[in-house]
Order: structure tokens, then sequence, then C-alpha cells
């Protein structure tokens, strides 16, 4: 079959590969229909994420057609239309039993990498490294998922493809962004980002009840498009002094909530963008905080930043005085897809929340490499890029 | 007590072979020394799984569930009402015969050791209930010791029986909370043979040992 696969630090292209197998008694094959890019590959198509081995097929966000099932698979049939969650959990831990699916104990075969460098191991994540447990990816013709009851959900009638493979990842990162708020109604949450995730993060928070949302981002495009799709306030953080203006659209509170969704490339203007980034070139920090930084200055009093940007390692110049002082809330972490997956598809289901615009760029899984290449520069309006790999 | 010790033993026969086997994989990973006593080297390990103790000493019976996951090395044999001998054999490291003598110590404690091996080792396992409705905690303590020949041919010393250990009590732990020991090791990917096989050697540095 075809696959795009990662051939080191910046070079994507597409390749013959071997079929995957049912490997395990829970496995099932999924043929692929959509499969997305996210800003996470970027981070390991870049090498900021580590663990990458030539020949790594990517993508982790996709739905598709079940083909074949495991033994011991009994929700899930042959024929079904399915989404999948990126992230892979067992159903049978603690932790999955607690909903907390991206922290599941048995999903990450590999678990020795992450152990040494965060103490413990967190679950594994489909077509993300050998950190993350080596599983081949999505941008390919056909897929292994394992422990398919858990992971795959079955997709309303009438959604298109290229909408409900949102549901995937983009959607319940942004949703569980907009969870950890704690909101109870008439906030105002400010959020970091105006990617599919943060996009997604912005109409969560709109649906969990903030009164008024804010997103800051430098690309006109996904600022005008936010603006028009979710009706929320846009800030251009290029041009305009962030926390200046978010202390004037709050009358000097700040926002009861921020929401980072960019992640440990963020990127900014002016002279400490600059000392970060040869950092980080020089891998003396590994990720970029700049974005985290803002949301903790911005952020009110007691108010909570929630983190769903990706970061890996350590990071230089936290403001942990001002997190401490102004007595935060931070949350953070993976996305526990299974836990909100079935609630959004019942979500798009009645177009209570419709992702579709996302998909600015459909492509056939062929024309991957150029299909990163616009994604990455966010050339053309790019929100996301989205695979075909049963297309011509 | 017959039957219940009967599904017991073959938990230590899963440990002492998982050790058994997790030898080969884990050799040569060496740093520091793990603590000695008496010229044995002693380590502790446990890990919680999301299951009651009956549970856990129930799941052994499962003959199915356990050929498919770590018994299939090994035979079991009673010999007398607390006591079993069991042989297994390491498909990995060529065929080497392990034979252990287990001793169901109490409803919730077993020990082993053993008889003919590569590695003089002995062990013991202990199931607690877990705090906060958290399930059981497996602790167990493995004593090792090798001969000046072997330690001279570097097969073992150091931590390979406590990386085994580790890696042990992770696939049982699998195979109690979900039937399953997951392994990537055979998807696609678009990697020649060699370059298959040089990332199949960080695959099983990124499996064995680590914290259970
Ligand atoms: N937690 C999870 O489970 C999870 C899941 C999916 C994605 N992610 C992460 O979410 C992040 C965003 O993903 P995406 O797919 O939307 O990526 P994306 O690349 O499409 O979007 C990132 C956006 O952030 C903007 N940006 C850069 N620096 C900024 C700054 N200083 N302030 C404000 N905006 C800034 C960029 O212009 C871009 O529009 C990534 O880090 C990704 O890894 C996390
Ligand atoms: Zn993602
Ligand atoms: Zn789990």
């Amino acid at each position: 079959m075809r696959a795009l696969c990662w051939e080191g630090v910046g070079k994507l292209a597409v390749r013959d590969v071997p079929e995957p197998a049912i490997r395990a008694a829970g496995d099932i094959i999924v043929k692929v229909k959509a499969s997305s890019v996210c800003g996470s590959d970027l981070h390991l198509i870049n090498g900021y994420l580590p663990a990458m081995r030539e020949g790594d097929i990517l993508g982790h966000e996709f739905m598709g057609e079940v083909v074949e099932t495991g033994p011991d698979v009994r929700r899930i049939k042959v024929g079904d239309r399915v989404v999948v969650g990126s992230v892979v959990a067992c159903g049978g831990c603690w932790y999955c039993r607690t909903e907390q699916y991206s922290l599941c104990d048995n999903s990450n075969p590999q678990p020795v990498f992450t152990e040494k460098l965060w103490g413990h191991s967190p679950a594994g994540i489909l077509g993300y490294s050998h950190a993350a447990g080596g599983y081949s990816g999505s941008h390919a013709e056909y897929i292994r998922v394992p422990f398919g009851d858990v992971g795959a959900f079955t997709v309303p009638d009438g959604v298109p493809d290229d909408s409900v493979v949102f549901a995937s990842d983009a959607m319940p990162t942004g949703w569980m962004a907009a969870d950890f708020c704690g909101l109870k109604g008439g906030e105002v949450v400010a959020v970091w980002g105006a990617g599919g995730v943060g996009q997604m993060a912005a109409r969560s928070a709109q649906i969990l009840g903030a009164e008024r949302v804010i997103v800051i981002d430098r690309l006109p495009e996904r600022l005008a498009t936010a603006a028009g799709r979710l009706g929320v306030e846009t800030i251009n953080y290029a041009e305009t002094d962030v926390l200046e203006a978010l202390r004037e659209l709050t009358a000097g509170r700040g926002p009861d909530a921020c929401i980072e969704a960019v992640g440990m490339e963020s990127h900014d203007v002016g002279p400490i963008y600059a000392y970060d980034k040869a950092k980080q070139t020089a891998r003396l920090q590994s990720d970029r905080p700049t974005s985290i930084r803002q949301a903790i200055m911005a952020c009110r009093k007691g108010g909570t930043v929630s983190i769903v940007g990706v970061y890996g390692g350590l990071v230089d110049k936290f403001p942990l005085g001002a997190a401490m002082n102004k007595a935060l809330v931070l949350r953070m972490g993976q996305m526990h897809a299974q836990r909100y997956i079935p609630m959004l598809l019942d979500r798009i289901a009645v177009g209570e929340i419709d992702p579709g615009y996302l998909a600015t760029h459909p492509m056939p899984l062929e024309q991957g490499a150029k299909g990163y290449e616009i994604f990455e520069k966010k050339e053309d309006g790019c929100l996301r890029t989205v695979l075909h790999p049963q297309a011509a | 007590m017959t039957s219940n010790g009967a599904r017991w033993a073959l938990a230590g026969a899963a440990t002492v072979t998982a050790v058994g086997v997790g030898r080969a994989v884990a050799r040569r990973r060496r740093r520091h020394q793990p603590e000695r006593e008496d010229g044995w080297y002693v380590v502790h390990r446990g890990i919680t799984v999301d299951r009651p103790v009956d549970a856990v000493i129930g799941f052994w019976t499962d003959r199915e569930r356990l050929d498919r996951g770590l018994a299939e090395w090994a035979t079991l044999e009673q010999v007398d009402d607390n006591r079993w001998r069991c042989v297994a054999s390491d498909p990995v490291g060529g065929g080497t015969e392990w034979r252990a003598e287990i001793t169901v110590d109490g409803p919730r404690r077993l020990s082993w050791r053993v008889t003919a091996g590569p590695v003089a080792q002995r062990g013991r396992v202990e199931l607690l209930p877990a705090p906060q409705d958290r399930g059981t905690e497996i602790r167990a303590e493995l004593r090792w010791r090798s001969g000046p020949v072997r330690r001279m041919l570097g097969l073992a010393g150091g931590h390979e029986p406590d990386l085994a250990l580790r890696s042990a009590l992770r696939r049982i732990k699998s195979l109690l909370e979900t039937g399953q020991v997951l392994d990537t090791r055979h998807d696609p990917s678009g990697r020649d043979p060699k370059q298959e096989q040089a990332t199949d050697r960080i695959r099983e540095q990124l499996m064995v040992g680590g914290r259970p």
C-alpha cells in the first residue's frame, strides 16, 4: 500500500509499504478515507518531539471503514464507518476506568523513553514517534488500530468524511481545553492559536457558557475565519500589544480563563523570541513557551490557564512567580479522545458544531508532502490539509 | 486451597518464565549495580493492577488467556499440597531450560527458587489490596547471583534480572487489565529490512526495563 513516511527532519515522501495485519485480539484494521494533518505533526516532522525513525508513517487524525476485526472485538463490525481517537487506550486500566484515556497504563508498548523523560509513561498515540509507542500512522491506505472497541466510534450518516474526521483529534482537544476551564457561564475566555485546535476550543468554550471568546494569532485569514464562523473577537499579536488589549477588553480584570493552543513552536515578535528560537535551535531548551508566558501574565487573578498545545521537555523563563502569586489554576494534557468523541459526534449530528470548515485543503495522499508544506507555511488560508488515501 | 494454590502457582511460573525470557533480551544493559546482600543481588519492584486481589488470583485459571500470554513456556507439576515444580524454557535464549520450585506460602504469598538454570535466582510475590479502590499491588522481591564463569561471559550480572522483572510485571499487568500485551514491532513502515532491524533494536531498548 501507499503511505506518507517521515524521512528525516523536514523530509516527507510517499512510499510503498507492507499492509498492516491484525496482531492482537482487540485490533481492527481501518481502510482510511480521510486523514488530517495536525499541528503536532509539525513538531514531529521538525524533530522537536523526539524518537522519530526514518520510515515512520505519520498521521493520527482520521476516519474510514472497518475492513477486519480481531477475535475479541465485539462493538465494532466490519463495514462500520468509524472515526478513531488519536490516543490509544486499553479500556481496562484505572486511568481508562476514570476516563483519563490519554494516561492509559497499557497502550504504550515502548514506555521506557517517556518514563525516563517524564517519570511515567502516558498513553501511546498512533503515528506519533517511538516515544509514543511506535505505532504506524493513518496517512496510509490502511491502519491497524489496537483496542478497536475502545478507540473507534461509528459516525452518524450524512456527516461528510472531511468534517467528522476532526472528531478524532482537533475537536476533543478543543473540548478538553474548554472543559479544563471549569466554566459556569458568563466568563471571558482568551484562546492563543487560531489553528484547528484553537478554533475548536473557542467553539467549545462558547457552548460551555463563555460569554465572550477572544482568539489571538498573527494570521489574518485564520483570525477572519474564526470571527466569521464562530463570532469571536480577535487580536493580532503581530500588530497589537496582547496583554494591554486583553486588559482593556476586560476593563482591567483579565480573562477568566486562558487557553493555550499553540504549542512548543510558538512564534513571537521581538528580542525574547530571537533568544528562545536560538536556544531551541541549539537544543538548549526543547520548547519555545512564548504563548504560555503571555497566557499566564494575561490571566485574571485566580483564573485558569488551560494548556493543550504540546510541549515535550524543558522551557526557559517560565513565569512561575506570576502563576503562584496570582493563585492560578494550571490544567494541561493530551486529550482524552474516547471520553469526548461520542458526545461530540452527537453535537456534529445536530449541527451544534460544524468542524468541516477546517478542511481547507483536501488532497490525494500522493500529494502529502506538498500538503504539509502548505499547512506548515499556512499558505493560501490553510487551516488543515486532509489527505485521501483512496483517491487516485 | 489446592485449586487456589494451583492457580497461584501458575502466576509464579509466569513470573519465573518471564524473568528467564527477559534475561536474553535485557542482556548487555548495565548501569549502576543493584544492592547486594550476602552475595545476592536484591531488588524490590511493585506494580498496581486495577483488579481486586481475588480477580488477580482468579485470572490464572483462564487457561486460554494464560496460553496466549505467558504460561506457554512453562509446565507445572504438583509435588505436594503447596509445592510445585516448574520447567520453563526460554525461546529467545536458544531454548535454555529453567527449573524452579514454587511454594504457595499463603493465600496471597508465593515464593520460588530456581533449582537449575543459567542464573541462581529466588523470588517472592505478594498481593496486597491497593488503597482508594485502586485494585491490587503486586509486590515482588527478586534475588539472584551468578557464578564466576557466567559473570566473565557477561551473561548474568548487574541489572538484567531486575529489568526482566520490571518487564514481566508490566506484561502481567497488561494481561490482567486488557487480556493482551501490545507490540508494534510488525507495524508497517517505509524502512528497508536493515533499517527495520536497527529500529527493532531501539524498540527493544524502549520496551525493556523502565519503571513498572
Ligand atoms: N493536547 C492534545 O491532545 C493535542 C491534540 C492536537 C494538537 N495539539 C497541539 O495543539 C497545538 C495547535 O495545533 P493546531 O493543529 O491547531 O496547529 P496549527 O499549527 O494549525 O496552529 C497553531 C497556531 O498558533 C499560532 N501561533 C504561533 N505562535 C503564537 C503565539 N505566540 N500566540 C498566538 N498564536 C500563535 C500560529 O500562527 C497558528 O495559527 C499544537 O501544539 C499541537 O501539537 C494538542
Ligand atoms: Zn494531533
Ligand atoms: Zn488503559
